[in-house]
């Protein structure tokens, strides 16, 4: 019964199963949004209103218009004024154009919203993770409903929308919008075609009737540089220069042209966007048009519209049908003035999504029919109060309408969230089981397998009552909560998922039970201090605050709290034992007489530590500054933004140099791990340091006397640079198959460091195999050791190369934290008792600290758990054309550096402190 | 910790304690009721710290009394000379509370003003007392933790008062991050009332306890409450 307790089959099981969990948890979460897939077509408009009835094409038709959508990426609202917007600032001022404000809906990154803007319905989270790889929309959109009415459609940069409407243009030049590093080309290649595309043609009518301009550069330099970056005025003046052009352009058309000019989604100061904030989900939207527009609204920030209005808007002024799945409306300021057009324009909206609204019995539908009795009545009548109270009406009931179908959309699958954090709780208590079972000495384990005896049977039957226990109290709680979830739909799909759901509980109460049942000795626990405790339930309590929403948003603040806490303990605690054991040395206690260890370590602990930990107190004070993350305080000024203005370029390159020779050794250091070869690797990790150094001055990150550098290309260095490591690694791997001594390589037996023995070992390992297979373990110790440092090694060295230079100085902050505080949870550091076995609480302790120490360093870098914080340059170091796989790993590895390098930090210590292979 | 033997020891403390549990609040009250609560942090409000160094000052007279009449002579040789080195080093402490502050997360180049005015009002709660109490070189040797305190009912005292203070300042920075939006959600206000509140805790508690010990004597099934209290009080 008990030995598959403690094999590693079980703890792989529940890995699988928490996955599982999780992946249930995020199907919860992220609902899959259905769209109806219909098409909107002009036979759709209505013909009859109660009876009465009007020549629906002919009112809806809005005449010959040609619209211009220029969208600029990253356009947050605050952007449109006079002082960086001059000529459109001052077309809103003498009303010749009016502003709205609109509001996009998270996720606020650009495919999303493209979408939304062009199907004119609400788009969910899951689309965040299609953001790059956008498939085409397979639903309605403004571009289709505009080909179906053979309209022409010009469209000049960012590619997502080639990728999201294909087939649909008449003519079109993409930008792609990876290279993040480039905001000057990107935008110039859509202004180089204005001049061809605006003048009209012998007619004096434009070639188009929808022209969409995507210029991406702002988004770029809020990307590189932040929203307060110097280089926003000029981009937005040129924008404007732009907004000017086709402005005057308008004026020579015969037709009435058109302009709106919208940000797809707004900026955080840090530069970011995809999260939920004011200053990125409030977008400037500017509406002009050539024939004597005159703004009806009052001067100001301008009315809120939300962001799907500019569907059903477009749709009309091209004369096509208002999209399948829109629910927004016509802006206002565009709404004709005549009140029968007015109105029928207000219908058709009202009635698509009364159409989509399913329940009747709600305040709004009422009043849409009240509306339609009116308009009826107005039709039939010809009063202009009975227009007055329809407008009225419809205006109510469409915004009902639109605030109901925004919230129905972005519903959470609760029942599937439920069950999958009871799952992973279950799943945590069974782990947690495991690792107190695994606790407990050997011989005791043993003697608890002779102790059990059960018959096969009984087991299974067992098996099943607690299934069919589980699998009863799923169903009942599905028809308690009378949930709409997929989990309960019970159709045959789902009742897998459904049988899976009921079996893990099942065989994981049996794990626990199992467990607990031969978990008698838990003395190993009480080696564990305030420190170790402090560290559990500071792990407890972070797993438990993701219940609130500030919690998450400011993440960082309970793990900075937790470690500072962490930090004043270790440092009272440290003094504290020190300073007694002085006294009582010189007191003359008995108990510390005559122990030359003890006091060899005490007074190590009190020269070096001591000072040592507070030294790191203050890097880690100074760090904490370095960058504002989180949501609240994020547009306050840290040290990064000081280091980055152009004045303080000498302290940021300070900090690049120094971040970088340390690592550098911190590296050599390590190599003393190594197989021999010492000065192979030394001289590879010199080069590579070289690299680095040759990539930042060819950036311009770093002034040097050597201008020739400058001209260097950096792919090629960055090129060089993964060869150099590649080969570390081969190299290593390479000395222990013994492969250079058939080739003839030269042995160096006597090296200046002493590590040749491993080597000598690893010839044995392939000659002696037979006659010594002692060896075999030590030999593969020092394989793990070296390969661990190398891991190391060469991930300080790539992190270095993406880091932003003021982040540099992190990575050698991990190394010195992650060893020192290692050394100060070293439980035998401070006991004058020797002798106790305090190996599990040790390595229990240090792996807690690297996780803490790995998320911390996450924070300081300037991560958060919003999107809008992951760094997208550093994506593009060293490549020349985009890549998805090589971008994501980039990404991902300058993101999670931190945790990485903790995590990389923990195997090398263990490896290093392990005595014998198999712990 | 604390023993029923020492009537007199234990009359004082408890004493003491109660003064401190109506003096504290009521000057909280005070200041709230004058709208002053907010502005703790501001030089402005240094007479706070004076009213509490009074407080103490009398507190320490009242708990020192009786031991006057045995080394009375000895005391008063040095007197002067004492008090210039106990004011040094209550200096040192308070530079090195601020310092320590800083170094866990106030800000570096502002607020030094509220940053002062709450390492002040620490050093006032924590070390003041107890220098006090026993004179300088003793308050040195308690405080690493050298000389052996548990017999001494009034230095188990003054000692949890002290790390109940410090504990009390250390969690009122939680609430700092928080979305509440709050006007008291600035620095250091939560540090500074959660060091009061601290304070006043450990004090409520010693008379709790005191007041429970002596009524455990008629009902024996108090002493699980005693036992419990006992607990919840730091110690090294």
């Amino acid at each position: 019964m008990l030995p598959w307790l403690y094999h590693r089959w079980t703890g792989l099981w529940l890995l699988i199963t928490a996955l599982g969990a999780l992946s249930l948890f995020l199907y919860g979460f992220f609902p899959l949004k259905y769209h109806s897939g219909k098409l909107a077509s002009m036979d759709d408009l209505p013909n009859v209103i109660n009876g009465i009835s009007i020549d629906g094409q002919s009112v809806y038709n809005s005449g010959e218009n040609s619209v211009v959508l220029m969208v600029i990426d990253g356009l947050r609202y605050d952007f449109v004024t006079e002082e960086y917007m001059p000529f459109t600032g001052q077309l809103i001022k003498n009303k010749s154009a009016c502003i709205y404000v609109s509001v996009a809906e998270p996720p606020t990154v650009t495919m999303p919203r493209i979408k939304a803007m062009m199907t004119g319905s609400v788009s969910t989270f899951a689309d965040v993770a299609l953001n790059f790889g956008a498939p085409a929309v397979t639903g309605d959109s403004v571009l289709r409903v505009a080909a179906s009415r053979g309209r022409r459609t010009v469209m000049y940069g960012d590619d997502t929308w080639l990728r999201l409407f294909p087939g649909l243009w008449t003519e079109s030049d993409g930008t792609t919008s990876f290279f993040v590093t480039d905001y000057t080309e990107v935008d110039q290649n859509v202004t180089r075609h204005l001049d061809k595309v605006l003048t009209p043609d012998e007619k004096t009518e434009p070639s188009f009737d929808l022209l969409v301009l995507h210029y991406l550069g702002l988004d770029h330099i809020g990307h590189l540089e932040g929203a307060r970056s110097p280089k926003i005025k000029p981009k937005l003046v040129e924008m404007d220069d732009v907004v000017k052009k086709i402005y005057y352009a308008m004026q020579k058309w015969d037709r009435t042209g058109v302009l709106l000019v919208c940000g797809d989604h707004g900026m955080r100061d840090a530069g970011g966007h995809g999260g939920a904030s004011t200053a990125e989900l409030l977008v400037p939207l500017v509406v002009l048009t050539s024939d004597g527009f005159k703004c009806p609204h009052d001067s100001g920030a301008g009315p809120t519209v939300a962001q799907t209005d500019v569907a059903p808007t477009l749709a009309w002024l091209l004369g096509a049908p208002p999209p399948g799945d829109s629910v927004g409306r016509v802006l206002p300021a565009l709404l004709p003035p005549d009140p029968r057009q007015h109105l029928y324009l207000l219908h058709v909206l009202a009635e698509r999504n009364a159409r989509l609204v399913p329940a009747t019995d709600k305040e709004f539908y009422k009043q849409f029919e009240r509306a339609k009795k009116q308009f009826a009545h107005y039709l039939a009548t010809g009063q202009q109060s009975a227009a007055k109270i329809a407008k009225e009406f419809y205006e109510e009931s469409l915004e009902e309408m639109a605030k109901y179908l925004t919230e129905s959309t972005t519903d959470f699958d609760m029942f599937a969230i439920g069950v999958a954090t009871f799952l992973l709780y279950v799943l945590a208590g069974a782990l947690l089981s495991l690792t107190l079972f695994s606790l407990q000495p050997e011989t005791r384990r043993k003697i608890s397998v002779h102790q059990q005896h059960k018959s096969k049977t009984g087991s299974l039957i067992a098996f099943i009552i607690i299934l069919a226990i589980s699998s009863i109290i799923l169903i009942i709680s599905c028809f308690i909560t009378e949930t709409k979830s997929q989990v309960c739909s019970f159709n045959p799909i789902w009742s897998i998922a459904f049988i899976a759901i009921t079996i893990v509980p099942t065989v994981t109460y049996f794990i626990i039970k199992t467990a607990i049942e031969n978990t008698r000795d838990l003395s190993t626990l009480r080696d564990l201090n305030v420190i170790d405790y402090l560290l559990i339930i500071g792990t407890l309590f972070h797993s438990w605050s993701f219940f609130g929403t500030s919690f998450i948003e400011e993440e960082h603040m309970t793990w900075y709290f937790f470690w500072n806490t962490l930090m004043f303990f270790i440092l009272v605690r440290t003094i504290v034992v020190v300073v007694m054991y002085f006294a009582k040395r010189w007191s003359g206690a008995t108990e510390v007489q005559e122990k030359p260890d003890l006091e060899n370590r005490m007074s190590s602990v009190g020269v070096s530590i001591v000072p040592q930990w507070i030294l790191l107190i203050a890097l880690h004070r100074y760090l904490r500054t370095m960058n504002q993350t989180g949501d609240r305080w994020l547009f306050l000024p840290d040290t990064a933004d000081w280091l980055n203005a152009p004045e303080n370029a000498f302290y940021l390159e300070l900090h690049l140099v120094i971040g970088t020779l340390l690592t550098l050794a911190i590296c050599l250091w390590n190599l003393r791990y190594m197989n021999n070869y010492m000065q192979m690797h030394s001289a590879l990790t010199f080069v590579a340091t070289a690299c680095i150094f040759c990539y930042r001055i060819a950036t311009n990150s770093l002034d040097s006397p050597f201008s020739g550098i400058k001209t260097w290309d950096p792919v090629l260095i960055v090129d060089v640079f993964w060869a150099i490591l590649i080969a570390q690694v081969v190299f290593e791997i390479f000395t222990y198959i013994g492969m250079f001594k058939t080739c003839g390589f030269p042995l160096k037996s006597n090296n200046k460091f002493t590590y040749n023995k491993p080597k000598a070992k690893s010839e044995d390992y392939f000659y002696d195999q037979m006659e010594e297979p002692w060896n075999i373990d030590e030999v593969k110790l020092n394989l793990a050791r070296s390969i661990t440092h190398i891991m190391y090694n060469d991930l300080m060295l790539i992190i270095i190369l993406l880091m932003r230079p003021h982040n540099v100085i992190m990575v050698p902050s991990i190394y010195f934290t992650c060893k020192l505080t290692s050394k100060c949870l070293d439980h035998k550091l401070l006991d004058s008792r020797a002798g106790r076995n305090t190996e599990i609480a040790d390595i229990l302790s240090k792996s807690l600290v690297h996780l803490w120490i790995g998320i911390l360093f996450f924070f300081y870098q300037g991560n958060s758990n919003s999107l809008a914080s992951v760094d997208l340059g550093s994506g593009y170091v060293g490549l020349r054309e985009y890549s998805a796989p090589r971008v994501a790993l980039r990404m991902g590895l300058h993101a999670y550096a931190a945790p990485a390098l903790a995590g990389a930090a923990l195997f090398c210590a263990l490896s290093t402190r392990v005595q014998d292979w198999r712990r | 910790m604390f023993s029923l033997n020492n009537h007199l020891e234990l009359r004082r403390v408890t004493i003491s304690s109660l003064v401190t549990c109506i003096y504290l609040p009521s000057i909280v009250t005070v200041i709230s009721y004058k709208g002053l609560l907010y502005s703790v942090g501001n030089a402005s409000s240094l007479y706070i710290l004076v009213l509490i160094f009074v407080a103490e000052l009398m507190k320490s007279f009242y708990l020192n009394s009786n031991n006057d009449l045995h080394i009375k002579k000895k005391a008063s040789k040095s007197r002067a000379g004492d008090i210039v080195k106990s004011f040094v080093f209550l200096l040192g402490v308070m530079f090195s509370f601020f310092v320590g502050i800083i170094l866990f997360g106030a800000p570096v180049l502002e607020y030094h003003e509220e940053t002062l005015m709450l390492s002040c009002l620490l050093t006032l709660l924590t070390v003041f007392p107890l220098i006090a109490h026993t004179g300088m070189e003793l308050a040195i040797q308690l405080l690493f933790g050298v000389k052996n305190f548990s017999r001494d009912t009034i230095i188990a005292m003054l000692v949890n008062n002290a790390l109940l203070t410090v504990c009390g300042a250390w969690l009122g920075a939680v609430v700092i991050p928080l979305d509440w939006n709050t006007p008291w959600q600035q620095w250091p206000i939560p540090c500074y009332l959660g060091a009061i509140g601290g304070y006043l805790l450990s004090n409520v508690l010693t008379v709790t306890k005191v007041t429970l010990m002596s009524a455990a004597n008629k009902y024996p099934v108090l002493n699980i409450v005693v036992n419990m209290i006992n607990r919840l009080h730091i110690s090294k």
